[in-house]
């Protein structure tokens, strides 16, 4: 649903973010779970031998709304000041989550420094690997790190200033790790969802997922995937009861609370989606290969 | 689309204008720098006016009153018609021109040149506070970004002499902006080349801008949010009407409006500020009502309809237009000098 915030938006936005979430019993969440199956079985049979595919919120929000572009071979990912602005913004709001850094401005700098160094140990087998963009960054000159910094930056400025934190109860958990769920029997189809925000309200876990540009008919599918995926992966603890989607260019708001119907729907989504992909995954191999 | 009827919109009109509006206007720009540049942006608490919670609303309302009826001429296929500051400026000043300056895209300039890379080293200076070689930071920047004007290569194309002096000319730029911007308070908030978006009409027109930079945080008590454009060229008289079109962006998409806009002109280091008033919004307002309905008629297939004006003797339609011939003749060949270099 959309919702009008009264101003000033972040005590609005947090109260959502806080509301009740409605019931969600195990015995709904398994039978979205085996309606899903029967569902995304089928179309996993159907990826050629060897083949492996991935539903990531990128992918479904692309078969949804461009669905030919799904043929077109994906081009490989480039890191850019743009692609990971959101990876360093969230390190960076954890940082001020935790109290290290005066504001996103800072604790920005501070995420960047630590990859340049994480990069420069790289070649020491004990240490642990730096982020995915680190070795990219630290390659890069003052003035290419100045704007992923200033990206990064606004990104996560407009995210801390989007939310009353101290009222969320602890633990506020900025990112996290992805969540991916395999379909059973075999592992060559699966989802993996993220959120930018994970707490905790009323024994639910409610997220947080910030959107790009103007939401749009496909936005709430892609939020409730963000749900949907911990929700399979889980207990029905696990399940989220809340999504909160916020589109900063546009100052919108979007709350979807996760029922069973919002689980059926999403179900839904997520099947024409993978279908989208299958299809044009068999379309993009070679003719003759598929026989036998 | 709902389309409300004109008492709607009239209602709206007499609720905006019901209060005194409050007319302001930029004052001369002495040069600031340091401190007294941060007080001239941000003024104090007791400063900033109380926010209108009535107001986003009923200028949304307005626009959706004036714009819903205007895109049921559109062919079912057309995307979306899209409203940024240029857009607005060149199909007030000529719809012919508009077309033909977006029919032929100009490689880039010198001054295009300039303007890119000074906006990117005054986003690097507001983030990182240094810039040690400008020319090779900028490029550097704008390389990792696409690049989509085609600046690096353009550069990289550069005579000799050209280059020395284009690298003269953005070091000058660049110790303005060194000399007159302090490292910002982190309070401050500030944000870089923030995008706003504003789908009207049910998402058949949509307003965009990008501001260079934004400090403060929207508040739904007082105005607090101040946004800053970066000029390298000379002052044109549009450079106001972009300020208070990202004004009502700004308010469209928070809900309060600006306290405070702001031009930075990098070539002589003025600051020119202006308070956000009601009279700003509304004369934005209306602008982009103008200017939306000639985009969308275009957009629905009209012909164009020229304009003389003094931007004449640079349109690359010019040949073939006979009120723009007359213009040219009437004024001799001296259209006003630079105009269209300047970004």
């Amino acid at each position: 649903m959309s919702i009008a915030v009264a101003l000033p938006r972040a005590p609005g936005v947090t109260e959502e973010l806080l509301a009740p979430s409605p019931v969600l019993t195990g015995e709904d969440l398994d039978a979205v779970r085996r309606h899903l199956v029967s569902l995304l079985g089928p179309l996993a049979a159907e990826l050629p031998e060897g083949e492996r595919f991935v539903l990531d919120a990128y992918r479904l929000g692309t078969a949804l709304r461009r669905p030919e572009r799904c043929l077109a071979a994906e081009e490989a990912f480039v890191p850019s000041p743009r692609t990971c602005r959101r990876a360093v913004g969230v390190a960076a709001l954890a940082r001020c989550l935790r109290g290290r850094a005066a504001g996103p401005a800072e604790a920005v700098d501070g995420v960047l420094a630590e990859a340049v160094e994480d990069a420069g140990g790289v070649a020491d087998p004990g240490q642990a690997p730096g982020p995915w963009w680190g070795r990219w960054y630290a390659g890069l000159g003052p003035g290419a790190r100045a704007v992923v910094a200033a990206e990064a930056t606004t990104w996560a400025t407009q995210l801390w200033t989007a939310l009353e934190w101290d009222r969320l109860p602890a633990p506020v958990v900025a990112g996290g790790r992805p969540d991916h769920w395999a379909v059973p029997g075999g592992r060559a189809l699966a989802l993996r969802s993220r959120a930018d925000v994970r707490v905790r309200a009323a024994g639910r876990a409610v997220l947080v997922v910030v959107g790009a540009g103007v939401p749009d008919a496909a936005s709430r599918a892609e939020l409730l995937f963000a749900a949907l995926v911990p929700a399979l992966a889980g207990s029905v603890a696990a399940a989220p009861g809340r999504v909160v989607g916020l589109w900063p260019a546009a100052g919108a708001v979007r709350v979807v609370p996760v029922d069973r119907r919002a689980l059926d729907s999403a179900t839904e989504q997520v099947a024409t989606a993978v279908a989208t992909w299958v299809d044009a995954v068999l379309e993009r191999r070679p003719a003759g290969t598929l026989t036998g | 689309m709902h389309r409300r009827g004109a008492s709607a919109a009239v209602s709206h009109r007499s609720a905006i204008l019901g209060s005194v509006p409050t007319t302001t206007t930029a004052s001369p720009a002495p040069l600031l720098a340091g401190d007294a540049l941060v007080a001239r942006l941000r003024g104090t608490p007791g400063e900033r006016p109380l926010v209108d919670p009535g107001l986003a609303g009923g200028l949304r309302d307005w626009l959706e009153d004036e714009l819903s009826g205007a895109v049921a001429g559109l062919p079912e296929e057309a995307g979306p018609v899209r409203i940024s500051k240029e857009a607005v400026n060149g199909v007030l000043v000529c719809e012919a021109q508009l077309v033909a300056a977006r029919a032929g895209r100009p490689g880039p300039t010198v001054q295009l040149a300039r303007g890119s890379m000074v906006d990117a080293l005054f986003r690097q200076w507001v983030t990182v506070g240094r810039i040690d070689d400008p020319v090779a930071d900028a490029l550097e920047a704008l390389e990792v970004q696409g690049d989509p004007d085609g600046i690096v290569a353009f550069v990289g194309g550069l005579a000799g002499e050209e280059r020395r002096a284009l690298a003269a000319e953005v070091a000058d730029h660049t110790e303005r902006i060194r000399s007159a911007w302090p490292v910002l308070p982190a309070s401050w908030l500030a944000r870089t080349q923030e995008r706003m978006v504003v789908p009207l009409a049910g998402g058949r027109v949509v307003l965009s801008g990008v501001v260079d930079l934004a400090l403060g945080a929207p508040s739904g008590g007082r105005a607090s949010v101040c946004v800053v454009e970066v000029k390298s060229g000379r002052r044109r008289v549009e450079h106001r009407a972009d300020l208070h079109l990202y004004a009502l962006l700004e308010t469209l998409r928070s809900g309060a409006p600006p306290f405070r806009v702001a031009t930075f002109y990098t070539a002589g280091g003025e600051l020119d500020v202006e308070p956000v008033g009601r009279d700003a919004l509304l004369g934005a307002l209306h602008r982009v009502v103008a200017g939306t309905l000639r985009l969308v008629r275009l957009a629905a297939g009209a012909a164009p309809v020229p304009t003389p004006n003094p931007l004449c003797g640079w349109c690359p339609a010019l040949a073939g237009c006979d009120p723009g011939l007359a213009r040219v003749a009437e004024t001799a060949g001296a259209p006003a000098d630079g105009a269209l270099a300047c970004r």
